[in-house]
């Protein structure tokens, strides 16, 4: 393993920003894939998941130098001054740089640093970008494959997570790393999973389990994982969308996951001052709950479900 | 008559609520014009509040000038405006990147999209911005290269110091202005002053510039002020001053002011240190239109906007 730094940029009060790269692999050799840990600072799960990732390849390389194959980038944290603020974005002007790329080296800061790495993430076969939601809710795992005309959205059930979500991008997405990542000849993925500010265990193994199992199925480590789902590929038509009719205090009775029939109430809404039940929320179709609002306050309106409908 | 475009219950006793100020003449015909002001849509940009009161001040003290429709929309994000906010507060969501929005979206994007129902069918619409908390800009019409065809000679009628066309970055495909421009609504985009703030010259001559256009327009019945010439950069370029490191910026001249190449701007301190890490020169002759209010700088952050050469629009 060698330790870099793909990025720095001075701070007047702090130390400067870096962000670090992992490399694993013999030095030269073809790069086959990197793996991007979140570009928020709230992303708990996935900078659990990325820093598992490096403490994993360590090992293993140390154990067995010739563990892997080509080379693998893993860059844990794009945003450290964001981590250590609890905030999601840039600290001073509170922008994304997941909406900066591919970069201007002659732009504002979150621009240069955008482009600073991407100069060293954009030429790998591979490329993996770990992302939280970015609106208040709960997720089950899943791949994102955006739509440009370069995606091979198949490459993706090599996750073995249960559902790829296939995604005609919006404005905002072209962008993203990853759109920018396939632009420029990677097949580029991003796995999307958990809830801002929260470390959660049993889904960030999965995330953990879907990296090391498609590194080895693309033959990229030396590693058995065990097999996971086929991997079904959804659009925005498979996704029933359900919204809160009330606001107040929310009271989700479905996790994420769980398949639910038509009927079945998913959460209840109760006035805020008097405690009297406003709504019941009712499972419009079957299907699994993909995604979950998060907060136990709601607007009316609010999105409080996605299901990923069984019936088509 | 103040209307309520739009309204959501928030889970502790209130209701956001979006309202407009709506004037029109007696009788409204297929051929009435209509026109709507927006402004407020990031809650940290306060100029357009002063220059809402000031149209709405004029039109009722002129009811019978009004020929058309005018629809005046102060306060697009609520919620960020009460709590100094650019974005939607909650869901830390710019308004102005989440047009034109859905309703099986998130709120912002629910928001979004109830503005663009409401102000759809207008013939005109004027977005006013306050730039941010970061830099102080000359009043200005910003115009993407694929609409300045259409859109420069109206702005021209409002008068403004100057007219910026553009080259359109995709992701302003999810502005406000971008959404109206797309289903017919012609729709100038204002920048002035800086944000938190109100520049009480720029409000008077905006408002001023609007009622201009509204008389062009034929939405008021009001002679028509000889127009004030403004400058653009159809022919002309604008170069972007960004820090090269990080410090406190200190400028050493105001803005909108004629500069010569080489002249100094302004300089990077380090006040721990104290040295000077970096002096900022004009790469050209022109006008200083744009210069960072805001002192701590980062590499990378915008200090200040040259107009070099500028040429003046005809009239
Ligand atoms: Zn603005």
């Amino acid at each position: 393993m060698r330790e870099e730094i793909l990025c720095e940029i001075t701070s007047l009060s702090r130390e400067p920003l870096r962000i670090k790269g992992f490399r694993f692999g013999t030095p030269n050799s073809k790069p086959s894939c990197v793996i991007v840990g979140p570009l928020t600072g709230t992303a708990i799960d996935q900078l659990w998941v990325a820093s598992r990732l490096v403490r994993f390849l360590r090992q293993q390389e140390l154990e067995n130098p010739a563990f892997i194959k080509g080379e693998i980038l893993v860059v844990p944290a794009v945003n450290p001054y964001s981590f250590n603020m609890g905030k999601s974005f840039w600290p001073m002007d509170n922008t994304d740089i997941d909406a900066m790329f591919p970069g201007y080296d002659k732009g504002e800061s979150t621009q240069r640093i955008a482009a600073k790495l991407f100069e060293k993430i954009n030429h790998f076969e591979y490329a993996v970008v770990l992302e939280a939601r970015k609106d208040r809710a709960e997720c089950i795992p899943y791949v994102k494959v955006l739509k440009t005309g370069y995606e091979d959205v198949n490459e993706a059930q090599a996750f073995g997570l249960d559902f790829i979500h296939y995604k005609e991008p919006t404005p905002s997405d072209t962008v993203s790393l990853n759109y920018n990542w396939q632009i420029w000849n990677a097949k580029s993925f991003s796995i999307i999973s958990g809830k801002k500010g929260t470390l959660r265990k049993i889904e960030s193994t999965k995330v953990f389990d879907a990296l090391i199992r498609f590194l080895s199925k693309k033959g990229m480590i030396d590693y058995a994982a065990f097999e996971g789902a086929v991997g079904n590929v959804i659009t925005s038509e498979d996704m029933e969308v359900v919204k809160s009719n009330a606001a107040g205090l929310f009271d989700a009775l479905a996790p994420i996951g769980e398949h639910v029939v038509h009927g079945q109430p998913l959460a209840r809404i109760y006035n805020a001052l008097d405690g009297s039940l406003l709504q019941t929320i009712i499972a419009p179709c079957e299907g699994i709950v993909s995604c979950k609002y998060d907060y136990p306050l709601i607007f009316q309106n609010a999105v409080a479900f996605r299901i990923i409908k069984l019936e088509k | 008559m103040i209307e309520e475009v739009f309204s959501v219950k928030l889970p502790v006793e209130e209701t956001l609520k979006l309202k407009r100020n709506r004037f029109n003449p007696p009788d409204i015909t297929k051929s009435t014009k209509r026109i709507s002001i927006v402004t407020g849509t990031h809650g940290d940009e306060l100029e357009g509040q002063y220059v809402c009161y000031l149209l709405i001040k004029w039109l009722r003290e002129n009811p019978k000038k009004i020929k058309g429709i005018v629809d005046i929309y102060p306060s697009m994000n609520p919620m960020g405006i009460d709590s100094i906010s650019r974005n939607f507060p909650f869901y830390d969501v710019d308004l102005n990147r989440s047009f034109p929005g859905h309703t099986a979206d998130f709120l912002p994007a629910q928001v979004a999209n109830a503005i663009v129902e409401t102000v759809k069918g207008s013939d005109f619409a004027i977005d006013i911005h306050a730039s941010n908390i970061f830099l102080k800009e000359l009043p200005q019409i910003r115009i993407s290269r694929s609409n300045a065809h259409d859109l420069v000679p109206l702005a021209e009628k409002l008068g403004i110091d100057f007219i910026w066309v553009h080259d359109a970055v995709t992701v302003l495909e999810s502005t406000f202005s971008h959404a109206l421009n797309s289903i017919g609504t012609k729709t100038l985009v204002v920048e002035m002053g800086v944000g938190m703030r109100i520049t009480k010259e720029y409000g008077e001559n905006l408002a001023k510039g609007i009622l201009n256009f509204m008389a062009y327009a034929g939405i008021i019945d009001e002679p028509m002020h000889p127009c004030k010439t403004s400058v653009s950069t159809q022919n002309s370029s604008v170069h972007f001053i960004n820090a090269s490191d990080a410090g406190i910026f200190i400028p050493t001249l105001e803005h909108n002011v004629m500069v010569k190449k080489g002249e100094k701007l302004g300089e990077i301190i380090d006040p721990l240190e104290g040295v000077i890490k970096e002096s900022l020169l004009s790469p050209c002759d022109g006008l200083l239109f744009t210069i960072r209010e805001y002192p701590v700088v980062y590499e990378g952050s915008l200090l200040a906007r040259i107009l070099e050469n500028p040429c003046e629009v005809n009239e």
